[in-house]
C-alpha cells in the first residue's frame, strides 16, 4: 500500500503543472506501438511521432510492444498513469474484434479514442498471373474449381467463409501468420487469393499483385476502380482507424493538446507523403466524438459477423 | 548493368560522410554483438530513429553495417566467455570456447573474424551479381518445400548433439512444446498461455536464447569459480604462436566457402534465419570432416563454419527483399520500415526507379565488410582484454547485460522471471547433459514448421500425390528420412559399444 501511495503522490506531483495547458508537455512523451518495427503501423507511427514532436515541443519516443495483434500493448496501456504522457498509436481492431474471441483483460470502455489520422486498408488480393483479377471473376472461377484462400485473422476468414458458403465455393483456407507470410504465397501462386491488411501497397506498383476488392467500407483513393465487398452485394466490411488512444482518466486540456497535435500532423506534408505515398493509407482526421461512436458501432457489427 | 551509374554510386559510397556513417554502424553493431544480451533486432530498432537525420543511402548502409557488425561481434563473447549473445553464435561457442581455453583465444577470434568477413563479402557479391535477377527462384520454395527443409533441419541439427537419443528426444520435445505457446495462427485462440497476455506471441525468443545460452553459462561459471578459483578464466597471454597462420587459413578456406553457400541458401529463403544457417553449416562441416570427433574440442573449422554462415545470411536475406520485396528475416523486415520512413518502397522497382541508390547501398555493404575486417583485426586486442578481467568481475557484468537486454524487450518484470526460468532450465540441461542446442533449435524451428506443415496439409487437401509435383520437397523429405535412420543407427551402435560385451539373455 505504501508503494501505491508513493506512486499516487509522485503522479500528482508530476501532473500538477497540467493546470497550465499551454505548458504541457513538460517532459518527453511515449508513443506505444502494438506491432514490431517495420510494419505499416510502425512506419506511420514513427513519422507521426516526429511531426507531433514539432507541435508539442517535447520529444515523442516510440516504443514497440508487439504481441497478440496489439493486445499486449493495450493491456499495458490500461495500466499506465493516465497523464497523457503515454499514448498508443494503432488500429482499432484489437478493441473491435480481439476481445470477442480472445480472453483479454481490457475492454472498449477502458480507453478514450482521441483522434484518427488514417483509414485502415483491408483488401482481397490475388496474383496478376492468375486467370482472374476481379472479385467477380474469382467467384466465377470458384464455381467450377477448388480454390484456396490465405487468411490473416479469424475475422477475414469468417467473412470469406460466409461468402464462399453463399456462393457455393469449395474453398480451403490457410493461415499465414501476417502480411510478410502472405506475399510469397500469393506471388508464388500457392494460394488463389488472400487477405491483405496493407501489405499490398508494396506489390501493386510492380503489377505483380492486384487488388480484387476492398473489405473496407469505402473505396481506396489509390485504387479508384476497385469496388468494395459492400458494393458487390455482400453485407460485410472491416473498418479500422489508425488512431491515438489513451487510457480513461486523462485531464481534458491534455487530451485537447494531443488532439490538436494529431490534427496538426494530419495536415503535415511529411506525414501525408509517407502515409499516402508509401503505405497507401488515406490520411483523414476524425475527432474524438465520432471515433467513440465508430469503435462501438464496429464492435457491434463485428460481434454479429462472428456469431454466424 | 549501367557502368556510369555504378561509377556515381561508388563515388558516393566513398565520401567521408559515408565512411563515418557506415563505420559508426559497424562499430556500434560490433559492440552490441560483443555484449551478451543485446541482440541484432534490438540494435536495429533502437538505431532506426537515429537514421532520420541521415541521407537514405547512409541510413540504409548504416543499418546494414550494424547488422553485419553484430554478427561478427557476437562471436567474441561466444569464444571468450562461452556466452553467445544470439542463438546464431551458439554454434561458434561449441569450438571457439574450447580453443580459447587451450591458450589460443586470439587464433580463435581471428578465425571467427576472417570467416565472418569472407562469408559476408562473398554473399554480398552473390547478392549483387547473381541473386537479384534470380530472386524469383525463392518463390519455388512454397509451403511444402519449406516444411520439408525445416523438418530436415530439425532432425539434422538434433543429430549433431550426440549422446543418448532419449535425452535428445526429451530436449527436442520440450523445445517443440514451448515453441507452440501463443495464439493459434489461424483461429487466434490462445494455446498454453495460462492467461498471460505477454505469452500471446509465444515464449519470447530473447528470453529463451539469452537464458539457456548466456545466463545459464554464467551460473555454471560462478559455480566453477566457487570450486576451481583461478583455473577457469581464459588468459590472453603474449604467445607469439597464438595467431592465424597460412596453413590454418588454407585448412579453413573450404569450410568458409561451404558456410557461405549454406548461409546464402538459408538467407535467401524467407523465414529461416541465421540460427538455422549457422547450425546447418556446422553440421555439414562435421559430417564432411575425416575426423568428426575433433569437433567440440577446439577445431578452428567449427568456428569458421558457424561464423561464415551466420554472416552470409545477412546479405542473402536482402536477395528476396530487393528482388521481390519480401523480407528474408526479422532484421530485413526492420529494414523495410527504415526504407519506408525515408520514402522508399523496397522491392524490384528500386532497381528500375533509383538504381543509383541501390548500387550505392551495394558499395556501402562492401565498404562495411572492409571496415569490419579492419575494426575487428585491430579491435581484437582491445575486445580480448575482457579475458584479463577476473571472472568475479565479468560474471556479474554479463548477468547485468542479460537482464538489461531482456528489459529492453518491454516485457517488464514478467520477462525477467521468464528469463530466470530459462536460465535455470539451461543450467540443469548443461548439468545433466541434455543438449541445449537441440532444445533451442527445436524451439526456433517449431513455429515455422507448424505453419508450413499446416499450410501444406490444407492446400493439398490431404492428398499425398501432390508431392509428386514437388521434387524439391521430395528431395528434402528423403534427406530427412536418411538423417533419421542414420541417427537411430548411430544410437544403436553407441548403445552396443557402451554396453561393452554383449549381454546375453
Amino acid at each position: 500500500m505504501k508503494t501505491t501511495f508513493a506512486a499516487i503522490l509522485g503522479a500528482t506531483m508530476l501532473t500538477a503543472p497540467i493546470a497550465y495547458a499551454d505548458d504541457w508537455p513538460t517532459r518527453p512523451l511515449t508513443m506505444v506501438i502494438g506491432f514490431a518495427p517495420g510494419g505499416s503501423t510502425d512506419i506511420q507511427g514513427r513519422v507521426l511521432a516526429n511531426v507531433m514532436e514539432q507541435y508539442l515541443g517535447q520529444p515523442v519516443n516510440v516504443v514497440n510492444q508487439p504481441g497478440g495483434g496489439s493486445a499486449v500493448a493495450f493491456t499495458r496501456l490500461m495500466n499506465v498513469e493516465p497523464d497523457g504522457y503515454t499514448f498508443l498509436f494503432g488500429g482499432t481492431t484489437a478493441l473491435t474484434f480481439t476481445p470477442i474471441i480472445t480472453p483479454v483483460e481490457y475492454e472498449i470502455d477502458d480507453f478514450e479514442y482521441l483522434a484518427s489520422v488514417a483509414l485502415g486498408q483491408n483488401a482481397i488480393v490475388t496474383s496478376a498471373e492468375q486467370p482472374f483479377t476481379t472479385f467477380d471473376e474469382i467467384i466465377e472461377y470458384g464455381r467450377e474449381n477448388q480454390m484456396t484462400y490465405a487468411q490473416q485473422t479469424p475475422l477475414d476468414e469468417a467473412i470469406i467463409g460466409a461468402i464462399a458458403e453463399q456462393e457455393g465455393l469449395d474453398l480451403a483456407i490457410v493461415p499465414t501468420g501476417g502480411g510478410g507470410g502472405m506475399a510469397p504465397l500469393v506471388l508464388g501462386r500457392e494460394v488463389d487469393f488472400a487477405y491483405s491488411g496493407g501489405t499490398h501497397a508494396q506489390y501493386t506498383p510492380t503489377g505483380e499483385m492486384v487488388v480484387a476488392a476492398f473489405m473496407s467500407a469505402e473505396r481506396s483513393p489509390f485504387y479508384p476502380e476497385v469496388p468494395t465487398l459492400m458494393e458487390l452485394g455482400y453485407d460485410f466490411a472491416i473498418e479500422d482507424y489508425r488512431s491515438i488512444i489513451v487510457p480513461q482518466g486523462v485531464p481534458e486540456d491534455v487530451k485537447d493538446r494531443l488532439i490538436s497535435a494529431a490534427e496538426f500532423a494530419s495536415e503535415s506534408e511529411t506525414f501525408i507523403n509517407i502515409t499516402e505515398g508509401n503505405t497507401f493509407f488515406p490520411v483523414v482526421f476524425i475527432g474524438q466524438e465520432e471515433m467513440e461512436t465508430s469503435v462501438r458501432r464496429i464492435r457491434a457489427a463485428t460481434e454479429e459477423v462472428m456469431a454466424e | 548493368m549501367d557502368f556510369a551509374v555504378i561509377g556515381t554510386a561508388a563515388a558516393e559510397a566513398l565520401t567521408l560522410a559515408s565512411f563515418i556513417g557506415i563505420g559508426g554502424g559497424v562499430l556500434l553493431g560490433y559492440i552490441v554483438g560483443v555484449i551478451p544480451g543485446l541482440s541484432r533486432s534490438v540494435a536495429i530498432s533502437i538505431a532506426i530513429p537515429m537514421t532520420f537525420y541521415m541521407s537514405p543511402y547512409i541510413a540504409i548502409s548504416f543499418l546494414i553495417g550494424l547488422s553485419k557488425g553484430t554478427a561478427a561481434g557476437s562471436a567474441v563473447s561466444a569464444i571468450l566467455l562461452n556466452a553467445p549473445g544470439e542463438a546464431s553464435s551458439a554454434a561458434t561457442a561449441l569450438d571457439g570456447y574450447p580453443m580459447a581455453k587451450q591458450g589460443k583465444p586470439k587464433t580463435a577470434l581471428q578465425v571467427g573474424l576472417i570467416a565472418s568477413v569472407m562469408g559476408d563479402i562473398l554473399a554480398t557479391i552473390i547478392l549483387i551479381f547473381v541473386a537479384i535477377p534470380f530472386a524469383r527462384v525463392a518463390l519455388l520454395f512454397g509451403p511444402y518445400e519449406m516444411a520439408a527443409i525445416l523438418a530436415f533441419a530439425l532432425v539434422f541439427i538434433a543429430g549433431l548433439s550426440g549422446g543418448s537419443i532419449f535425452k535428445g528426444l526429451a530436449a527436442g520435445g520440450l523445445g517443440i512444446i514451448l515453441g507452440t505457446v501463443g495464439l493459434d495462427n489461424q483461429t487466434g485462440l490462445p494455446r498454453l498461455t495460462f492467461g498471460y497476455t505477454e505469452l500471446m506471441d509465444g515464449m519470447p525468443l530473447i528470453a529463451v536464447a539469452i537464458g539457456t545460452l548466456a545466463l545459464s553459462e554464467m551460473f555454471i561459471q560462478s559455480e566453477k569459480l566457487r570450486y576451481e578459483r583461478g583455473t577457469m578464466s581464459v588468459a590472453m597471454k603474449k604467445d607469439p604462436n597464438d595467431r592465424i597462420t597460412w596453413p590454418i587459413f588454407k585448412s579453413i578456406l573450404p569450410t568458409i566457402l561451404r558456410g557461405t553457400g549454406v548461409g546464402t541458401f538459408v538467407g535467401a529463403l524467407p523465414g529461416l534465419g541465421p540460427s538455422v544457417g549457422s547450425f546447418m553449416s556446422y553440421g555439414m562441416t562435421v559430417k564432411a570432416s575425416k575426423d568428426p570427433d575433433s569437433f567440440g574440442k577446439g577445431n578452428p573449422k567449427g568456428i569458421a563454419a558457424a561464423e561464415s554462415a551466420d554472416n552470409a545470411v545477412i546479405p542473402a536475406a536482402l536477395i528476396p527483399l530487393f528482388g521481390l520485396g519480401i523480407p528474408g528475416n526479422v532484421s530485413a523486415a526492420l529494414l523495410i520500415g527504415a526504407f519506408a520512413i525515408h520514402g522508399i518502397t523496397v522491392g524490384p522497382l528500386l532497381l528500375r526507379d533509383s538504381p543509383e541508390l541501390l548500387y550505392s547501398i551495394f558499395a556501402g555493404m562492401i565498404l562495411a565488410s572492409v571496415i569490419m575486417l579492419a575494426l575487428g583485426w585491430f579491435g581484437l586486442q582491445f575486445f580480448a582484454q575482457i579475458t584479463r578481467v577476473p571472472p568475479h568481475v565479468v560474471i556479474p557484468i554479463v548477468i547485468f547485460f542479460c537482464l538489461a537486454g531482456m528489459m529492453l524487450q518491454g516485457y517488464g518484470t514478467f520477462g525477467l522471471i521468464i528469463l530466470m526460468g530459462f536460465a535455470l532450465l539451461g543450467y540443469l540441461m548443461k548439468k545433466f547433459d541434455y543438449s541445449f542446442v537441440t532444445f533451442l533449435v527445436a524451439f526456433i524451428i517449431t513455429p515455422m514448421l507448424e505453419l508450413n506443415l499446416r499450410q501444406s496439409i490444407i492446400l493439398s487437401r490431404g492428398n499425398w500425390a501432390i508431392l509428386l509435383d514437388r521434387p524439391i520437397a521430395l528431395f528434402f523429405i528423403a534427406c530427412t528420412a536418411v538423417a533419421l535412420i542414420a541417427l537411430i543407427y548411430r544410437t544403436f551402435q553407441t548403445d552396443k559399444a557402451a554396453a561393452g560385451a554383449p549381454v546375453s539373455e
